[in-house]
């Protein structure tokens, strides 16, 4: 049934309309997806909110109150509700949804706090590790190939 | 603090220094002593450039024999007096201190590891995590991790460090960080990534918790180094085995939470480091959204949600914290066509 899904939503990333999202605190709602467009509506901690369109760091969505863009970081995806029943249209865009929701996989075995207490030491997996070691150099060029340049950015400072 | 801790150093190397010269000129006692004190006072001024910040190892031996000695016959230390041992004693040494030297060396040392000690400490934890977990085999997974990883961490303020990343066999979602610039995700995790800007998010996340030293400040706090007398009198013995014998369990620690401030702020400085290095700023947050879809009760996010804040406190909070100053950001990259994909 999911996998059914998945293969129905298999759209381009931009289109997410109709996934189901909740805003994780109060934030202006704008007319366009900038800081400084007008103000259309407000969202209050909890409401639902259709997703419509991503666009950099703002996300189009509609409510109940109101209709238009807020920051990205306001919305979760998914309804309030429910912990696990919506899977992200994102995840479904991309092709990959399917490989990791359900881990119950066998033959793959997870990674209990029980378990890494009761670790013991591996030199060779960890010679392993150590031989694939790159150096600073080694990142720059593979930066470069990928087309990534460096920007400044200061650090945030912690919210109250 | 280290600053001065290290300013407090040099001042007693150049006042041992200075004693030492007078001696030599006065007592005329020749070229050897001169030279038996430059060697000491370089090897020590050398620890200091390595970081080492009068580590233990720094300790001569009588210096540590009469200090432990002090405990049990002789009242007044003779170290306090002695001018080669001035710079030995730990900078936070007080002077009641005296008759548990071995006990101010081992906080001492604990507080401040030199960067050969933190590098030790966290290849015994990784390499615990590895005894639970191993490698996943695929080399060109292994390099291409390696790769994001270390063009991230060079965006940090610890890019001299030797940075070291791998993907683990596991199913769980999670990560891991040791000291040192050690840092593992799992397949779990990894395989919900759909492309590199998101694994630059998540691995910017980890490096933030190297860079800051979070790990260690929880080893601090919990007392899991029994250091003592073991690195004092394995002062010449190597930093793998001192590592070794100073972690009561190697990969406990990883089971461990840090404080909820230490998750939020390694997620603000993940988001910046994966900005820095030109990719989308908001991979890490939604690598966070997917997460946050998991059921609680699915076993593969148990231990990721008893040692993390629930991923919408954590994206609440980068909210918060981000305010504006995301609005308007660059459109960095996401690379999903050179993800590398893992079946």
């Amino acid at each position: 049934m999911k996998k059914l899904l998945l293969l129905v939503l298999s759209a381009p990333l931009i289109a997410l309309a109709g996934e189901a999202g909740t805003a994780l605190k109060a934030d202006s709602v704008r007319a366009e997806p900038y800081a400084d467009a007008k103000t259309t509506g407000s969202l209050s901690k909890g409401d639902s909110v259709d997703i419509l369109s991503k666009k950099g760091a703002w996300l189009q969505i509609k409510s109940k109150k109101s209709s238009g863009w807020v920051r990205l970081l306001s919305v979760k995806r998914g309804g309030a509700s429910s912990n696990n029943a919506v899977g992200g249209a994102i995840d479904v865009a991309s092709g990959r949804a399917g490989t990791g929701k359900v881990v119950s996989t066998t033959g793959i075995r997870g990674l209990s706090a029980e378990e890494l207490k009761a670790a013991k030491f591996n030199e060779e997996e960890m010679k392993k590790m150590e031989s694939y070691t790159q150096s600073a150099s080694d990142g720059e060029r593979f930066a470069s190939a990928g087309g990534l340049t460096k920007t400044n950015m200061a650090y945030f400072k912690g919210a109250k | 603090m280290r600053n001065m801790e290290m300013n407090k150093l040099l001042i007693s190397l150049f006042l041992a220094a200075g004693v030492f010269s007078t001696q030599c000129v006065a007592l005329d006692l020749g070229k050897a002593l001169k030279d038996a004190a430059k060697q000491e006072i370089d090897k020590q001024v050398n620890e200091v450039k390595n970081g080492g910040e009068a580590a233990p190892e720094a300790t001569p031996a009588p210096a540590a024999t009469s200090a432990t000695s002090a405990t049990t016959t002789t009242p007044a230390p003779a170290a306090t007096t002695s001018p080669a041992a001035a710079p030995v004693l730990p900078a936070g040494a007080s002077p009641e201190a005296t008759a548990t030297t071995e006990k101010s060396q081992q906080e001492f040392n604990w507080k401040k590891p030199s960067k050969a000690e933190e590098i030790a400490l966290g290849r015994e934890i990784t390499g615990s995590i590895l005894g639970a977990a191993p490698l996943v085999k695929d080399e060109a997974l292994q390099k291409y991790v390696n790769q994001v990883g270390r063009w991230i961490a060079s965006q940090s303020e610890r890019a001299d460090l030797p940075w070291k990343f791998g993907v683990i066999e596991s199913s769980d979602l999670n990560a891991f960080a040791a000291p040192g610039g050690y840092v593992l995700i799992t397949k779990g995790l990894y395989q919900k990534m759909q492309n590199e800007a998101q694994l630059a998010g998540v691995l910017g996340h980890e490096i933030a918790h190297i860079v800051k030293k979070h790990q260690l400040k929880v080893l601090q706090k919990q007392q899991l180094l029994s250091a003592g007398a073991s690195w004092i009198t394995d002062k010449f013995g190597k930093n793998d085995k001192l590592a070794k014998k100073a972690l009561a369990n190697g990969a406990e620690i990883s089971a461990r939470s840090l404080d909820k401030d230490a998750e939020f702020e390694a997620d603000r400085m993940g988001v910046v480091l994966a900005s820095r290095a030109g990719y989308d700023a908001f991979g890490l947050p939604e690598v966070l959204q997917t997460i946050g879809q998991t059921n609680k009760s699915d076993n593969s996010v148990a231990l990721l949600f008893k040692t993390h804040p629930h991923p919408d406190e954590r994206l609440a909070k980068l909210g918060d914290s981000a305010g504006s100053k995301l609005d308007n950001v660059k459109a960095g990259k996401t690379l999903e066509n050179r993800f590398y994909k893992l079946n």
